[in-house]
């Protein structure tokens, strides 16, 4: 059994910002007491309050950018109990945090051909690292789409920011508020279908599960291959409760046993590794 | 500093704070997050004799006060844990001499605790074995070997056969007398009763007409169960000889010394480890400093100091004939 990620700490934290964001959501600031090494993008944390407005578990959060040394930024829906409490935090409240958690983004390939991020609506949070990430490891700007859908505009969170990264960003609302009039895979099939299909493109998604599987099987339908960053329930983010299992595929990579853990074997995931 | 060195089943413990199994690893998968030997006793995850997959997702469920899983006795079995998990933890033991290693195993009849118990047998380094007679989420919730004291001594009493080891019988709270389970598991040959495993419980997503937890129902753990944790415990310790280790809600070095205060030798904190992983590190300076707050006396002189005062009886009401009653 692996152990425990050797860099994983817990610590008390201090808001610094809390940024409303789109329809419903927010970005939360927290310094932390320590310096850390550069984050790989797609990693997580656990959250939650020091003081009882929050459950008494923490809640998984991806790293949405890594400010300084010591200050990271994690983009919230409020969703529940533990979002809403959080939801509550101003300057100078404490946090307790645990991490960085998981494994993140594979490395970058600047050789692999063009990427495609696929996010909808809170799935951006793990992208805003993973695209500054790819450009800064080779991977020409010009070889990334972001494709970033939601149901309304509002839940197409710091689009512009996005869009300051320098990549192409092509927005998909399913009511038409926002770009592309469509959800994200169609958006996908549309720029198939205008610009003629790449020979090879990979393919990265984050959001809700039935999205998630649509664009892989999109991506499967191409020949692309693709990544999925999942978000499951998780009772310690650690790898000791076996919480937040996930099947694997007999032919993968996790293969030597049924589950993996979305914590400490993901959360982002080889698409043909896992059923979820 | 307060003494808080404890000795529990003929074993030496640093002091009297283990964890509890399922929430800690299979072996030393904390030690980056909690030194090995901040801990009195390591409580390995249950090991089965096949290995398991566990239960389908979802398999955790937060509720207002406490925590629902039902994970299923997720494991590799005896073979990947005797072969990959063990060494690492006997490396730690051989190191730390008052720091103990529990096995907890789990099985479906006595013969195959048994058959787990004599297998490990001769393992040196592993100080105690943990007999699970209560996980609520195998067997479909049924708790065969902790709801009938005869059962439970028949599953103690066919793994005392096969060891010298310390046994530590893990009950159930989900039965009305429980000290009637810890007196079977004592008859049996266990050496202290762990009180308690979770309590069998639920919650539903009423509008999809769903349970939260895949299974339906589950084990209930956290703050919210230590009132009940606690009076298992306080009935155990009034029922039996051997010691007790109380589990169940554990968070602070105050919700300890409660235990203590019942009659346990030991604890096992086990949910609070989800909600700060590296609170067990902490807990035991925590423990050191109450009781130096509180005097200097050493843990073990506090272990069964409450007395439940005789109650005083109101003073009778009068009789009142009533007419027409």
């Amino acid at each position: 059994m692996p152990a425990v990620a050797p860099d994983v700490r817990v610590h008390e934290a201090r808001v610094h910002l809390n940024r409303p964001c789109g329809d419903d959501a927010f970005v939360l600031g927290v310094t932390l007491p320590e310096e850390m090494a550069p984050l790989r993008a797609g990693r997580f944390f656990m959250l939650r309050r020091k003081d009882e407005l929050s459950p008494e578990i923490p809640r998984p959060f991806s790293v949405y950018r890594q400010t300084g040394p010591r200050e990271l930024e994690f983009l919230v829906k409020i969703h529940g109990r533990g979002t809403r409490a959080l939801h509550q935090s101003r300057a100078g409240d404490v946090l307790v945090t645990i991490g960085p958690l998981g494994l993140g983004w594979p490395d970058w390939q600047a050789n692999a051909g063009p990427k495609w991020f696929v996010a909808g609506g809170i799935g951006s949070a793990p992208f805003m690292m993973g695209i500054e990430q790819a450009i800064a490891a080779g991977v020409p700007a010009d070889q990334i789409t972001y494709v970033y859908g939601g149901r309304t505009k509002g839940f197409l969170y710091d689009l512009d920011l996005f869009t300051d990264l320098g990549v192409r960003v092509i927005a998909a609302t399913d009511d038409g508020s926002a770009g592309f009039h469509g959800n994200v895979v169609q958006a996908c099939e549309h720029l198939i279908e205008s610009e003629g299909k790449p020979e090879r493109v990979q393919v990265f998604t984050c959001g809700p599960d039935p999205m998630m599987k649509a664009v892989v099987a999109f991506a499967d339908r191409q020949g692309f291959e693709s990544w999925v960053s999942l978000e499951t329930y998780m009772g310690c983010g650690v790898g000791i409760c076996n919480g937040c299992a996930v099947g694997t595929t007999p032919e993968g990579q996790l293969a030597d046993w049924p589950v993996a853990k979305c914590c400490t074997d993901g959360p982002v995931f080889r698409a043909s590794d896992i059923r979820f | 500093m307060a003494d808080l060195s404890i000795e529990l089943a003929g074993l030496r413990l640093a002091n009297p704070l283990l964890s509890a199994s399922g929430t800690f690893g299979h072996g030393v998968e904390m030690t980056p997050l909690v030194s090995f030997e901040s801990l009195g006793g390591w409580v390995s995850k249950t090991v089965t004799a096949q290995p398991r997959a566990g239960n389908a997702m979802p398999r955790i469920h937060e509720t207002a006060a406490g925590f629902l899983n039902s994970i299923g006795l997720e494991n590799k079995g005896i073979d990947h844990y005797q072969e990959a998990t063990l060494p690492s933890v006997l490396a730690e033991r051989a190191r730390h001499p008052h720091t103990i290693v529990v096995t907890n195993l789990g099985g479906h009849t006595a013969e195959e605790f048994a058959q787990l118990a004599q297998r490990l047998d001769e393992v040196e380094g592993i100080d105690a074995f943990e007999i699970n007679l209560s996980c609520p989420n195998v067997d479909g919730g049924k708790l065969p070997y902790s709801t009938d004291p005869a059962r439970a001594e028949e599953v103690m009493a066919g793994v005392r056969r096969v060891t010298q080891k310390p046994l530590f019988a893990k009950v159930s709270p989900n039965v009305t007398r429980v000290d009637e389970i810890a007196k079977g598991c004592e008859a049996g040959g266990a050496d202290a009763i762990t009180a308690c495993n979770t309590l069998l419980g639920m919650a539903v997503d009423w509008r999809r007409g769903r349970p939260r937890l895949a299974t339906g129902a589950g084990g209930y753990s956290g703050a919210g169960v230590m009132p009940v944790a606690l009076r298992c415990a306080w009935q155990c310790a009034q029922a039996v000889a051997i010691p007790i280790i109380g589990c169940g809600g554990i968070r602070s070095a105050e919700d300890v010394m409660e235990f203590v205060a019942v009659g346990c030798a030991a604890v096992q904190v086990g949910t609070a480890s989800f909600s700060d992983p590296s609170c067990l590190a902490r807990m035991g300076q925590e423990l050191s400093d109450l009781l130096d707050r509180e005097g200097g006396r050493p843990l073990s002189e506090w272990v069964g100091t409450l007395e439940v005062p005789p109650q005083t009886p109101w003073r009778q009401t009068q009789e009142r004939q009533t007419p027409g009653c």
